[in-house]
């Protein structure tokens, strides 16, 4: 029995691999190819709710980018990691503050930036970042991981309060709550020296951060972020991204201090 | 070491100043300027207009996060022995395009091309790296890239 056991697996195509990088994701609706099927129904929890359980990451397509006779093949990247609102008409409504600040970030390139220091991922950036996410979901709360420092989130659908006066950290304080299909999610509470993208959006303690998460199908997710930050922001403003299902992969945990060598590549 | 001549920086650059405000367009040139992709900062440090392109002796393999590091033996014009250092995609990114730890090892002959580091004169971004048999690897892009307008 052991050695039938053990021929089985040895003779399994994924057996011996030391990773899941192409280990099939088991219970995803597939093509009679066996290709997930993007286009399928958003899949639901046992009490009806959309389940936005599974790895994402933008939703932007590979390209390659050609010289005379040669290609290099070009990262998949959401522009929004560069700027969040690049698709906003007239850009972010920045105030005085918010464009001294980038003014000088600009001027020192972005050296200061959080993430260049490996500060974690903090979200709504980290939705836009060149690492995956992982959303779990339950009936009492969600939970994002990222592979960014290998970092979790804690979304609380159990309807509590949004905390008062709370102390400031990286991802703040997240409740969520059901319209219809859209999970809405509120957060409070993040700290008063964030980036939003690269090039140095701000966002600050006095922030409110609203993000609607809407399953469009298996293989899409729109999310739409609002920012209320009055001290960066001369009024409310929204963006709308798009994350693709990852599947047939793994999370590979990524932690930036382990061998961080950029920082001093700046000039001072 | 070759200088490659590019002009696709300043296109880009150009094409985003008409699409954004001011503000934004300011830095976006700024950006444009700098070979934005795949990493966990700006990319502000290495200069794209300075092109490096090494032939050279792979010394040491850097496989961690947040950035695999290569670093090359290679001849200078006096026939000096000089050490390269080239900075790649995360190796999580570089194996979700088909790279492993082992794909490149000590004493392997590559061709690296790059943008070098503004205020180090023997560090570099990759843009792309071949092995002696002409084979490519993946670096991810490290220039912005805006593709032509389309011809009515």
């Amino acid at each position: 029995m052991l050695s039938a056991v053990l021929l089985f697996v040895l003779a399994t195509p994924a057996a011996g691999l030391s990773q899941w990088l192409k280990y099939p994701t088991p219970g995803i609706p597939r093509l009679a190819s066996g290709a997930p099927n993007l286009k399928a129904p958003a899949p639901r929890t046992p009490d009806g709710k959309p389940d936005l359980s599974g790895m994402w990451f933008a939703n932007v397509p590979s390209r390659d980018l050609c010289r005379t006779g040669d290609c290099i093949q070009e990262e998949r990247m959401a522009r929004e990691q560069i700027n969040i609102g690049t698709k906003l008409p007239g850009g972010l409504p920045y105030t005085e503050w918010s464009r001294e600040q980038m003014k000088t970030r600009r001027a020192n390139g972005g050296r200061e930036d959080p993430h260049t220091y490996c500060m974690p991922p903090n979200f709504p950036r980290a939705w836009t970042l060149p690492q995956y996410t992982r959303i779990v979901q339950t009936p009492g709360m969600m939970v994002v991981l990222h592979e960014f420092n290998e970092a979790y989130r804690e979304v609380y659908l159990d309807g509590r309060p949004l905390p008062e006066n709370p102390n400031p950290t990286w991802n703040g304080y997240s409740t969520g709550h059901w319209e219809g299909d859209t999970l809405v999610i509120e957060t409070n509470g993040i700290r008063d020296d964030m980036w939003l993208d690269i090039q140095g959006s701000p966002v600050t303690e006095s922030a409110r951060i609203t993000e609607r998460l809407k399953r469009v199908n298996f293989g899409l997710m729109q999310i739409e972020i609002t920012v209320n930050d009055p001290k960066a922001y001369t009024k409310p403003w929204s963006v709308t991204i798009e994350m693709a299902v990852q599947v047939d992969t793994q999370m590979l945990g990524e932690i930036c201090i382990d061998n961080e060598q950029d920082v001093k590549l700046y000039k001072k | 070491m070759k200088t490659i001549k590019d002009n696709r920086i300043t296109r880009a650059a150009k094409n985003w100043k008409n699409r954004l405000s001011p503000l934004s367009a300011l830095v976006a040139v700024c950006l444009a300027l700098v070979p934005v992709a795949w990493a966990h900062h700006s990319q502000s440090e290495y200069d794209p207009r300075k092109k490096v392109e090494v032939e050279g002796t792979v010394s040491k393999v850097e496989w961690k996060s947040p950035h695999a590091w290569i670093h090359v033996d290679v001849a200078n014009d006096k026939g000096e022995k000089v050490n390269w250092h080239f900075e790649l995609p995360s190796p999580n990114t570089l194996m979700r395009r088909g790279w492993n730890r082992d794909s490149l090892k000590i004493g392997d002959r590559i061709k690296v091309t790059g943008s070098q580091a503004r205020n180090f004169p023997d560090i570099a971004i990759a843009t792309t790296i071949k092995d002696g048999q002409g084979k490519a690897f993946f670096t991810g892009v490290t220039e912005i890239y805006e593709p032509e307008p389309q011809s009515k």
